[in-house]
């Protein structure tokens, strides 16, 4: 049945998605970054369609199912992700409030030179092409990528053989951020406008 | 309530906490899609554990935000402490769910396993044979997240499970290992437990 294909697709890209802003929520928080908060706030949005979507689905497929009874643990399990989901967004909204966070709260971030950011990989850069294994980030400029942004895609904990591609948007963390986005080609592109008021 | 009650005044530092919360759930998480893959109630039951432990973690950081208002002012941006305890017990109470789907027998219709299965990262039974370099190793010895990509998460062993097993762990011939990583990861995996590779990171058989 066609509708059982587009649940089973719609359940991974959710499992895939809550997983991933459950991590980005908590970094969020660990790293005071506003920059991760936001892509949490985007999943949210996200992850609420996906929700709908697939419980209509699966009212649709309960004209033909046998037994529609079972189609409700998918409900079910669409519910929980929408959970999960929200969740996560709650916590990555301290960062996003407007009020000044309790100390309690900032001790919890992290007081180390690392950082985590979204960065973008431009035309003519290095990394186009590379896969993780070849470019060892971790060793090389003290970065680990928690996931990959490719087009609407989200690839979560990427694994050692996958290729960076133009285009793709880097989740990353480490003390060599900066260093990161000069091999994607950021600073040339976004021009300099921006990079003196982004200095903190 | 009983936990409560019991529940002594320790003062841990507010990060701690929030660490070992933010670990606590992403297991619950993980445990809760295996009890459900497998349709194992016991890692079902692991997770309702975890969930006890959850409310305890979470009272003690309420604490924390109680004690750190002495004024108004104070008292606004301790909300912010509130609502993340809130959100954490709110995620931890959603892998209770799923649990719950597979200690009420709610049969789950095949897609949702289907689906647990093809995801990006993936759980997996993992046995390790006798020959297999991985027997009588410790997972501070294997570094098996660093160098296999593969998260340990639990482990049975005879009729006992360990649930999230530390780096002084030492995996005994027939083990069976819950793991969690990506397809490509888990295979690789799966042959050094087969005994068939015989290599991980610097440790050879």
């Amino acid at each position: 049945m066609k509708e059982l294909e587009e649940i089973k697709d719609i359940l991974i890209e959710m499992k895939n998605l809550s997983s991933l802003m459950i991590d980005l929520a908590f970094s969020s928080v660990m790293y005071n970054s506003e920059d991760i908060a936001d892509e949490v706030y985007i999943l949210e949005d996200k992850v609420d369609d996906l929700t709908l979507k697939v419980k209509k689905l699966a009212l649709n497929a309960a004209k033909y199912e046998e037994n529609p009874d079972k189609l409700l643990s998918i409900i079910e399990m669409a519910t929980i992700n929408e959970q999960i989901s929200d969740s996560a967004y709650e916590i990555a909204d301290l960062v996003l409030r407007d009020v000044e966070p309790h100390p309690i709260i900032r001790k919890i971030m992290h007081d180390v030179e690392e950082e985590i950011g979204r960065v973008k990989v431009n035309e003519g850069s290095i990394l186009i092409g590379q896969t993780l294994k070849q470019l060892k980030l971790p060793t090389k400029i003290g970065v680990k990528i928690l996931a990959i942004k490719r087009g609407t895609r989200y690839i979560y904990n990427p694994s050692k053989d996958e290729e960076i591609k133009e285009g793709d948007i880097l989740i990353a963390v480490g003390s060599g951020i900066d260093r990161l986005r000069e091999l994607s080609n950021e600073v040339e592109e976004e021009g300099e406008m921006f990079e003196e008021e982004e200095e903190e | 309530m009983e936990d409560i009650e019991e529940f002594e005044y320790e003062p841990r530092s507010v990060k701690e906490l929030f660490i070992e919360m933010k670990n606590i759930v992403e297991l619950m998480v993980d445990l809760a899609y295996s009890s459900i893959l497998f349709g194992d109630k016991e890692i079902a039951e692991e997770v309702l554990d975890l969930e006890e432990r959850m409310d305890l973690l979470n009272y003690q950081m309420m604490v924390h935000a109680v004690l750190a208002a002495r004024n108004v002012k104070e008292a606004e941006k301790v909300t912010s402490i509130l609502q993340m305890a809130n959100a954490i017990e709110d995620i931890s109470n959603a892998a209770g769910d799923l649990a719950k789907m597979v200690l009420e027998g709610l049969e789950p219709h095949p897609v949702i396993k289907e689906a647990i299965l093809e995801s990006e990262e993936i759980i997996a039974k993992i046995t390790v044979t006798p020959n297999s370099i991985l027997a009588g190793k410790t997972l501070g010895e294997l570094k098996l997240a660093s160098n296999t990509g593969v998260w340990i998460i639990a482990v049975r062993r005879g009729k006992r499970w360990i649930f999230a097993p530390d780096k002084d762990f030492r995996i005994k011939p027939l083990d069976v290992l819950i793991g969690r990583g990506t397809h490509t990861s888990i295979e690789h995996l799966k042959e050094i437990a087969r005994g068939v590779i015989r290599v991980v990171g610097h440790e050879r058989a």
